[in-house]
């Protein structure tokens, strides 16, 4: 019991902590914090129109955190998503537009694929030296996220640039590889999609021998290579993983929101990025990460509205959202304090009240 | 010739915010606290100078606002990753992202998309000639007329690399790092330590993101880091913490970029692609360092770096 409420304070004291520290900013700035809180809120998730948009938004993010709990449970820190998922998204986006007036089924089926086999292409280059040779993998996938942007932006600007638009962009993808809108609403096939791919990771981590592995691995890896567990493998599997995901996302992306890749195509600070905080958020857990996703696209949609209906810039979410991640990187409340034991006993107050209800 | 010179010359100048980066951030990876805020501290000392020289005018200012500023960061950064223990990756991680969104905040809400100081500062009048180097043909083309924290940076590897390896403090950095108990056990402060380690790095890194921003382009924007505080954690890794061998590293990244940027006009249609060999060479020189090391080893398993 004590663990549980520690664990909830511990996500949501950052949350608190950081919108209170955006707070004073505003004010700090001539705001009315409320007033833009307000219009945060009731834009992103009271809203009807709001709260589906914000559901197409988390569909990306909840793949991309996925591909970051999967590397960062086993210990792994994959921080190539961003590059992962640019590319994946972009080759997506190029097979969306050379192909016209396929059957949808087979251009959407095919633009996923080669979204997904260049996300695994490209992971496999951090997994390799890693398993292999041991290469920190940390500072290989920073450098490639560089170059996987420098390139994208290369094949941008020269061999796919559509002449007729006025800044660097690819052709649209044509009619036949978009995903179609459902109930009048930005949500699309791709959501559904992706909720199918979130059982099957749930079962991945939770019912599977991979994701026990990932766990040993995670914990102490000496110990599961001393078992006899080819971590070597493993990591490479990992990555696979990781870098699908990560393609899926980009590809998903790209064909139920952008159509077209442009050098904002990911945002700022990036679907990558964003994946990693909801993945913290989420504490690694595949529950947590669609709570967390959604509470983080919110965010998303409603800074959009901050800047239609306030003066505030829409960066102060960006320093909300990276707040968040600096005062999740601590245990903020331990087991053991003060808060926590009351909060036992008032919760086991309220469990008794019940109990004794039931009985009456 | 001409070419030659001025590929070496770019090499110097695309060396210097990196060396600078990385011989302050070898003390915080030898103090066993993997910094990766580095980034973000050499945007946020790009942003602070230019900030600062925007209002007063003044170049003396703008880079000790740029230092005050980004002892405070190192505060935070080690407040988070050592006092509270937290994940060091990620408080590197928020703090990167803090920076820009801080930046980026900062700027709109001044009205602006990026700061220009050309007014302000003339980038010719920073560039020192040094006498007698200069009039040597070639030599002088390559190695005079730099600014002068360029000048500074290579007399600092020298400096940074005897302090680790010749005083007291140096001594207790690495000791911190290898053995943190030991250190305790013989009444070193520990947690004092550390923050020095990550403060000397933060420093450093100030002073890198005036020579970015100031003494380089009289220009800040909230892309110009690209990527340097990475870069320069990848050379501290290849030479294993060692302020000497770390800056090697960080002129073959900077011999890349020169590389790249003057090869990259012969290159004609394909030039862009010049701009992602930098990194791929850290990859590779990674790779290889990486190779070296292991080749002998005898030992089973990932070490948990």
């Amino acid at each position: 019991m004590k663990k549980t409420i520690s664990n909830i304070l511990n996500v949501f004291m950052p949350i608190l902590l950081a919108f209170l520290i955006g707070a004073i900013i505003m004010i700090a700035i001539g705001e009315n914090p409320i007033e833009v809180y307000g219009i945060l809120i009731e834009k992103s998730l009271l809203d009807q129109k709001g709260l589906l948009k914000t559901i197409h938004t988390a569909s990306p993010l909840i793949l991309t955190a996925l591909a970051i709990a999967i590397s960062f449970k086993a210990n792994i820190f994959n921080m190539g998503v961003e590059g992962q998922m640019l590319l994946g998204g972009f080759f997506a986006g190029v097979i969306g537009f050379t192909f016209e007036g396929l059957n949808p089924v087979i251009h959407i089926t095919l633009s996923i694929i080669v979204g997904v086999t260049v996300g695994i292409l490209f992971a496999l280059i951090p997994a390799i030296l890693k398993a292999k040779f041991k290469v920190n993998e940390l500072v290989v996938t920073l450098m490639l996220n560089y170059a996987a942007l420098e390139f994208v932006r290369f094949l941008a600007e020269g061999p796919f640039r559509d002449h007729s638009s006025g800044y660097v962009s690819t052709p649209m993808i044509s009619e036949s590889s978009m995903f179609k809108r459902l109930f009048e609403s930005e949500i699309t096939l791709f959501t559904i999609i992706v909720l199918i791919v979130f059982v099957i990771m749930y079962f991945v981590f939770k019912k599977t021998k991979l994701g026990y592995e990932i766990e040993a691995i995670g914990k102490n890896r000496d110990f599961s290579e001393a078992t006899g567990m080819n971590v070597g493998k493993k990591i490479i599997i990992i990555f696979i993983i990781s870098g699908a995901l990560s393609g899926l996302a980009g590809a998903g992306h790209m064909m139920s929101d952008q159509m077209r890749f442009t050098m904002s195509f990911s945002g700022n600070p990036g679907l990558g990025w964003d994946g990693m905080l909801i993945s913290l958020l989420g504490m690694h857990s595949p529950l947590g990460i669609i709570v967390a996703a959604v509470f983080y696209s919110a965010l998303i949609t409603g800074s959009e509205s901050i800047a239609v209906f306030t003066s505030v810039p829409r960066e102060i979410i960006l320093i909300i959202q990276s707040l968040i991640i600096l005062f999740l990187s601590i245990k903020m409340i331990s087991k053991n304090a003060k808060a926590v034991a009351i909060l036992e006993k008032i919760t086991n107050k309220i469990l008794r009240k019940d109990n004794k209800g039931v009985k009456k | 010739m001409d070419l030659i010179a001025n590929i070496l010359y770019d090499t110097i100048y695309h060396s210097t915010p990196v060396i600078l980066l990385v011989i302050g951030g070898v003390y915080a990876y030898k103090a066993n606290v993997l910094n990766i805020a580095m980034e973000g501290m050499l945007l946020f000392g790009a942003f602070s100078s230019a900030l600062m020289i925007l209002s007063t005018g003044s170049l003396f200012y703008g880079l000790l606002f740029a230092l005050i500023v980004n002892i405070f960061i190192g505060l935070i950064f080690s407040y988070f990753g050592i006092t509270r223990k937290g994940n060091v990756i990620i408080v590197g991680i928020a703090i990167n992202l803090l920076t820009s969104a801080l930046a980026a905040f900062i700027l709109k809400v001044k009205g602006m998309a990026i700061i220009n100081l050309s007014e302000q500062v003339d980038i010719a009048s920073l560039k020192v000639n040094i006498p007698l180097i200069k009039d040597i043909p070639f030599f002088g083309d390559v190695l005079s007329g730099h600014p002068i924290t360029t000048y500074l940076t290579f007399v600092l590897i020298f400096v940074l690399s005897v302090v680790m390896f010749r005083t007291k403090f140096g001594t207790y950095v690495r000791v911190v790092g290898e053995n943190e108990e030991a250190a305790k056990s013989i009444g070193i402060k520990v947690n004092l330590i550390k923050y020095s380690a990550v403060i000397v790095g933060s420093l450093t890194a100030a002073l890198a993101g005036y020579n970015l921003a100031i003494e380089r382009l009289a220009l800040y924007t909230n892309t110009m880091s690209a990527g340097r505080g990475f870069i320069a954690i990848a050379a501290i890794y290849c030479g294993r913490g060692k302020p000497k061998l770390s800056s090697i590293y960080a002129i073959i990244f900077g011999l890349a970029k020169a590389l790249a940027i003057n090869f990259k006009l012969f290159a004609g249609p394909i030039s862009g692609l010049f701009e992602a060999i930098p990194y791929l060479v850290m990859v590779i020189v990674l790779l290889m360092a990486s190779y070296l090391d292991n080749k002998n080893s005898w030992k089973r398993g990932y070490p948990n770096e």
